[in-house]
């Protein structure tokens, strides 16, 4: 499985010149078996750069293709058996219980009313499972911790069981606990499972320790992409974000490693 | 697909209070066919209903034929109006609820009660004909306009992305809303005499209701309950945010259009119906949702059913129980008012 990418160009006013478009013109693609991974700046596109693969989003000129299918000539059912986001709004506004949050993802696979199948249920339990959401089956969503709201989000995705997975900054409320357990998790299923997944981080040092590819975003324009030793440099760092930084490679990971000097 | 739909419903606890609230509903709209000014009793109803609903198994002879005509053509049309339309303004309530991620939201959120109030009074100053057809049509038009001109305020074709968003919708609602009861307020300074018409006609009451609005309520509610099943669990995935729910599989665009369509024509015909009656649209979803949770698949049957009781319940304590028959839009708001503050205090500060 292989998504690609090509001239695409998206800004949300339709009539914006070249220069204002926040992805330009970007050529690329991801193939599945790699865990890829999104750094840059706020505002660099990173978010919008994974709306355009999920589909959320029509770019203003190109296509975004799996396998060769555009993204858009796919029915939204089918859509969501390829691929699942987690995304940034985790805010649920009705008080449903974390296990429904968690079967919704198996919405794609459900037909019009017919209950869940034995199977639905059953992967559910397995994601709720291995994502330590057991005991907060029964508790009401919107009465969780941001971490944890997030980690059913997470859990719903995995449910979903889709060969493509989008992370944008899924982590970001997690303790460093369940941090590492959902990174085990996902570049497990993309070693054993071949799986794809494009995860944003704006820690650079767990984008460097699990990522097989880094992109590197800025106003939009790729700035490096590639095996994340390579791209990951002080000079790519200081151009990107304006700061100073060391690069090192570190054993106890076995990857680079960023770290920030105070002078 | 479709005959699988009581299947689903029908099972474990929901469905046994499904039955429990259609019973509820049954015996009111007995208790309700008995009381009045002339008290009928339960057995002579059954009689009737009996006769004129299978076949003539009784002689006629036996019958009253006050009763007859008092049930038949009196209390059987209003209750079955009433009851219609406490399910449909319920039903409504769920709809917009869901739709604008918003549990204050309720039918009339969009204007639409607006628009059908500003058509009616236009039709009752203009005098058009027989009231009885020409105002009900009017407020149907003016609501159907509203909910246009919402759609096409909140609706962007250059950025379709930022479209039929909540915020916009609500927004756009409250704009139009606001012209449209300036409007109304205009027609009332000018129309003289005919403005305690309008006052009466606003307040909502289902005196002399008769057989074909039973029967217009009815196809509308039947087509949007079939409508709202059948997208109820997109309805649930909504509640998740455009992202999640568009990355699960659900047509936003299309589903939150067909919803609020549906939602707002049963507003209209409610509201063309019976004039304005709050509360019933805001209230009842909320309280059911207390009992099956804020799933869509049982909240909607269970909602309709409640909406149908509590209304009827009070249309019937307004018709047969108070000394002076009082307008039932103003006796929900004066009774719903009072138990939403309470609800409210007891939930938002546990």
């Amino acid at each position: 499985m292989k998504i690609s990418l090509n001239h695409i160009s998206f800004s949300y006013d339709a009539d914006a010149g070249p220069a204002d478009m926040i992805i330009k013109d970007f050529r690329g693609s991801f193939t599945a078996g790699a865990f890829y991974s999104v750094i840059g700046p706020n505002g660099s596109g990173k978010t919008t750069l994974l709306d355009l693969i999920s589909g959320f989003l029509k770019p203003l000129s190109g296509a975004v293709k799996i396998d060769g299918t555009p993204v858009f000539s796919f029915s939204k059912k089918a859509l969501a058996r390829l691929i699942s986001v987690v995304s940034q709004d985790h805010a649920v506004n009705f008080p449903f219980s974390v296990k429904d949050i968690v079967l919704m993802g198996r919405h794609p696979y459900i037909p019009r009313f017919s209950p869940p199948s034995a199977e639905d249920l059953n992967r559910a339990e397995t994601v709720m499972e291995t994502c330590g959401m057991r005991h907060l089956q029964d508790r009401k969503i919107n009465e969780l911790s941001g971490g944890e709201r997030q980690r059913c989000v997470f859990a719903r995705a995995l449910c979903q069981d889709t060969p493509i997975l989008l992370l944008d900054e899924a982590f970001s409320n997690m303790d460093i606990h369940h941090t590492l357990d959902m990174l085990h998790l996902v570049k497990n299923s993309v070693k054993e499972k071949n799986k794809l997944v494009i995860s944003v981080f704006h820690d650079l040092n767990l984008a460097s320790t699990w990522s097989d590819d880094i992109l590197v975003l800025k106003n939009g324009e790729i700035r490096a992409f590639g095996n994340s030793a390579a791209v990951l440099t002080a000079k790519t760092i200081k151009e990107v974000f304006e700061v100073n930084s060391i690069v090192e490679y570190s054993r106890h990971v076995q990857a680079k490693q960023v770290y920030y000097p105070i002078h | 697909m479709a005959l699988s739909i009581p299947g689903a419903i029908l099972k474990g606890r929901t469905g046994f209070l499904v039955v429990l609230f259609s019973l509820f509903l049954v015996s009111m709209i007995f208790l309700s066919l008995s009381m009045g000014y002339i008290r009928i009793p339960l057995t002579d109803i059954l009689h009737i209903l009996i006769t004129k609903a299978a076949f003539p198994i009784h002689d006629f002879q036996a019958i009253n034929e006050t009763h007859l005509a008092v049930i038949m053509d009196v209390r059987l049309p209003r209750i079955l109006s009433c009851a219609g339309v406490g399910a449909a303004l319920a039903l409504s309530g769920v709809l917009f609820q869901g739709i604008l991620l918003n549990p204050l939201a309720d039918p009339y959120t969009l204007g639409v009660s607006a628009g059908a109030a500003f058509g009616a009074s236009i039709a009752i100053l203009l005098n058009l004909g027989n009231a009885f057809v020409s105002v009900p049509l009017f407020a149907f038009a003016g609501a159907c306009l509203t909910l246009f001109m919402v759609i096409f305020l909140s609706y962007s074709a250059k950025n379709p992305m930022a479209g039929l968003s909540s915020n916009n919708l609500i927004l756009s609602g409250v704009i139009v809303a606001a012209i449209l009861s300036a409007g109304i307020s205009f027609l009332k300074f000018i129309a003289n005499e005919q403005v305690s018409v309008i006052i009466f006609w606003l307040m909502g009451s289902f005196a002399s209701k008769t057989w074909p609005n039973v029967s217009v309520i009815t196809a509308f509610l039947g087509i949007g309950f079939f409508i709202s099943m059948f997208f109820a669990r997109d309805l649930n995935l909504i509640s998740l945010g455009p992202k999640s729910a568009a990355s699960l599989g659900v047509d936003l665009k299309k589903i939150t259009f067909i919803l609020l369509v549906s939602g707002s024509l049963l507003a209209a015909v409610c509201v063309s119906i019976s004039g304005i009656i709050g509360f019933v649209g805001l209230l009842v979803p909320h309280m059911v949702r207390f009992i099956t949770g804020p799933d869509n698949r049982k909240l909607i049957p269970l909602s309709m059913l409640s909406g149908a009781f509590l209304l009827l319940f009070a249309d019937t304590i307004t018709r047969a129980v108070l000394p002076h028959e009082i307008p039932i839009g103003v006796l929900t708001a004066l009774t719903g008012g009072p138990v939403f503050c309470w609800i409210f205090k007891k939930n938002r500060f546990k």
